[in-house]
């Protein structure tokens, strides 16, 4: 009969280990994602690009960068922001 | 004398409006290897006085000498440390933690002290073992009969080779077989060279021959017959 | 090791491992209470780390948007912008190069996708000789293009372009423009192109019936970027109706547009808030006369009222620091390898096109201290003075039945 404080030790060393090991993945993934940084720079340069391609429900979602706050509310008077992705990336107030 | 009490008192709430006076002018000698009844009706202050022997809290005058320590001089630090390696306790219905197992109930009050585990069970499966009840190490304590508890609660009291052992109405709940057999324990325990005290008022108790002296409180004050 | 020494580690974890047992005694609470603040924590930690991530991404990327970018206003609207401006800027010094753009959104009727169309010449941008570097396959349309384009991988997928080449997008006039594959975007660049269709000038002029003579915006590139400042402001004084954007103008959005006061984060915040007080509450709420009953055995049995507050600490502890352990393993596990699935309807929303989002965030110290810090220290906090309370059950509660 081990001692509690001795399973929750093992218990505690399990996720360490996991964390570990996700750690170690993370180093390898990042020296993998340096890799790409050279071409993701030059799609930039060339193409001017403003903006990460992620949301592209909407033109101030998908640039938010080139984008005024006042975006959302042009399609008519009294119009609301109604696109999910709205409320996560904001156009930026100048 | 192991125990010695001279002109205590003990006021609770004192100087508030729900001021109770529990005790008055106790004077209370008892020696070592002998075993003492206090008997009295309930609200008596038998408790009362049980608590003060047992270091559980001074009195609030006169003096109180366990074991050679004068209370009233104790911080209540001190006071836990004296009592936990001096009394003993067993309870009205035991007071057992039910969903603890019956080794850890009986080494509850080794915790504290960093005694380690292996040592803990030793020193558990010692008394277990006189007391017959080794089969019962592992069982919850909620799970096993009367008389078993009654056994366990008596063990716990003896696990840290404590010299008093204190008992308040141990008798309450069980039926006169169980009575028999506990006051039966008693005097195996007085025989070993242990100090007893029972505050008890039923009659299986104060009338057991093993019984050397009985004190009778009323009103929290000692009636001398 | 000294006796006393050892016997006070020893102590220690004798009340380390009643306070264990404890919780374990109480299992199905002390599970309940581990899994909400978990999740909790697992939601705070995702939001973090997936706005981490994408911020520092866009951080190293953006660092080679153009320097400056111009558009024009009107009525508080963009419009097409006259090529003639760029004479007008011909005079300021420190300006480098001005190359036009056309680019705007295709809105794909039968897929109900928006696609980003960008016409450019692409020789004249910096680097844009080198754009094949970015392609998986084939090759950038030369100035003579003819309909040829360069397509991201979202575009390849929506259009079930495996095995054909070709494709139609519709110009304003409902005629239909065809169009040639001539190169794919690696997918390594998915972030930033996979919903991109890049042509050349003419081509989109053509797409979307835009008359000569007008753009959508112009990229200006200077001598020295020191001065990027100044020649906007120089920019916009000779072109009053003309929206300056700068670089730095355009890297600062990405480390303010995931802030805890968007939408969302606000209601990360508040789950948060409302999970901590009802575990604070249930932890306030006082003893039942059991756990009254069990001091006080425990007094008598010589426990003292320090031994008592050290075995509740340690259970708040155990529990709240596994939780945090738990939420924030599962949370680097929902964002690195599920590409933070659940958050899928706020990333993209209604967003036809998916990519594949490769996070990674990079946790610091600091950050997963943070957590700890707004986490366990207020829940410990809600413990330890109910703890205080309950260790004063005087001991002889327990004499007298």
């Amino acid at each position: 009969m081990m001692r509690p404080a001795l399973v929750f030790a093992l218990l505690l060393c399990l996720l360490l280990v996991l964390d570990g090991a996700l750690f170690i993945d993370g180093l390898v993934r990042r020296k993998a994602e340096n890799a790409t940084l050279a071409q993701l720079a030059v799609a930039t340069s060339v193409l001017g690009l403003t903006d990460l391609a992620v949301a592209t429900e909407a033109r101030y979602t998908r640039h938010p960068a080139v984008s005024d706050p006042l975006a959302p509310f042009m399609d008519h008077p009294g119009a609301i922001e109604h696109f999910p992705t709205g409320a996560f990336w904001l156009p930026p107030s100048r | 004398m192991l125990i010695e009490l001279s002109g205590v008192s003990k006021i609770y709430n004192q100087g508030r409006a729900n001021e109770v006076r529990a005790l008055s002018d106790i004077d209370l000698t008892v020696e070592q290897g002998s075993m003492v009844c206090l008997k009295g009706p309930s609200g008596s202050g038998k408790s009362t006085l049980l608590a003060i022997i047992g270091c559980i809290f001074p009195p609030t005058s006169g003096k109180a000498a366990i074991a050679e320590r004068q209370l009233a001089r104790l911080p209540d630090r001190f006071l836990t440390l004296h009592r936990r390696e001096t009394i003993g306790f067993i309870f009205q219905r035991f007071n057992i933690l039910p969903e603890l197992t019956v080794l850890e109930n009986i080494t509850l009050p080794l915790l504290p002290l960093g005694v380690p585990p292996k040592e803990r069970r030793q020193r558990a499966q010692e008394l277990l073992a006189r007391f017959a009840i080794s089969h019962r190490a592992q069982f919850p304590a909620g799970q096993i009969s009367g008389g078993e508890l009654q056994r366990v609660a008596i063990a716990r009291a003896l696990i840290n080779n404590q010299t008093i052992i204190l008992a308040d109405e141990p008798t309450a709940h069980l039926d006169t077989a169980l009575s028999r057999e506990f006051m039966e324990i008693m005097r195996q325990l007085k025989e070993a060279g242990k100090t007893i005290v029972i505050a008890s008022h039923d009659p299986l108790v104060f009338e057991h021959p093993a019984i050397d002296r009985t004190v009778t409180i009323q009103d929290g004050r000692i009636h001398v017959s | 090791m000294t006796a006393m020494a050892q016997s006070n580690l020893e102590k220690q974890l004798n009340i380390l491992d009643y306070a264990l047992s404890s919780l374990w005694r109480r299992r199905l609470k002390s599970l309940s209470v581990l899994l909400v603040f978990a999740a909790v924590i697992f939601l705070l930690a995702s939001f973090q780390m997936v706005t981490k991530a994408l911020s520092d991404k866009a951080k190293q990327v953006l660092v080679h948007t153009p320097e400056i970018t111009l558009q024009k206003m009107s009525v508080g609207r963009q419009e097409a912008i006259p090529l003639a401006y760029r004479d007008r800027l011909a005079g300021i010094f420190g300006i480098r190069r001005v190359v036009p753009r056309i680019w705007g959104y295709y809105f794909d009727e039968v897929r109900l996708a928006n696609y980003t169309v960008m016409g450019m010449a692409v020789e004249e941008m910096p680097e844009g000789g080198r754009l094949d570097t970015a392609l998986v396959g084939g090759k950038m349309p030369g100035p003579d293009g003819q309909g040829r384009v360069v397509i991201g991988q979202a575009i390849k997928k929506a259009m079930a372009l495996e095995g054909r080449t070709t494709f139609s997008l519709f110009r304003p006039d409902l005629s239909l423009k065809p169009f040639e594959v001539s190169g794919e975007f690696s997918s390594d660049t998915d972030i930033l192109t996979n919903d991109l269709i890049v042509m050349s000038l003419a081509d989109a002029r053509d797409l979307f019936a835009i008359p000569a003579g007008l753009v959508t915006d112009l990229c200006v590139y200077v001598a020295n970027p020191q001065e990027i400042g100044t020649i906007a402001k120089k920019i916009s004084e000779a072109l009053p109706s003309v929206r300056v954007l700068t670089r730095p103008q355009i890297q600062k959005t990405y480390q303010v547009v995931f802030g805890w006061r968007s939408g969302f984060g606000s209601i990360c915040l508040l789950t948060a808030l409302a999970a901590f007080v009802i575990l604070a509450w249930d932890k306030a709420s006082g003893l039942s006369p059991e756990e009254r009953r069990e001091i006080a055995i425990l007094k008598v049995l010589g426990w003292q009222t320090s031994d008592i507050l050290v075995v509740r600490f340690w259970e708040s502890v155990l529990v709240s620091g596994l939780a945090c352990m738990v939420g924030m393993t599962a949370a680097y596990i929902h964002v690195v390898y599920f590409s933070a699935s659940l958050f899928r309807p706020v990333l993209m929303g209604w967003s036809v096109l998916r990519p594949d989002l490769h996070l990674l965030p990079r946790l610091a110290a600091g950050d997963i201290l943070l957590t700890l810090a707004f986490t366990v220290i207020p829940y410990l906090a809600a413990t330890v003075i109910p703890a205080w309370r309950s260790a004063t059950v005087p001991a002889d509660s327990a004499l007298g039945g």
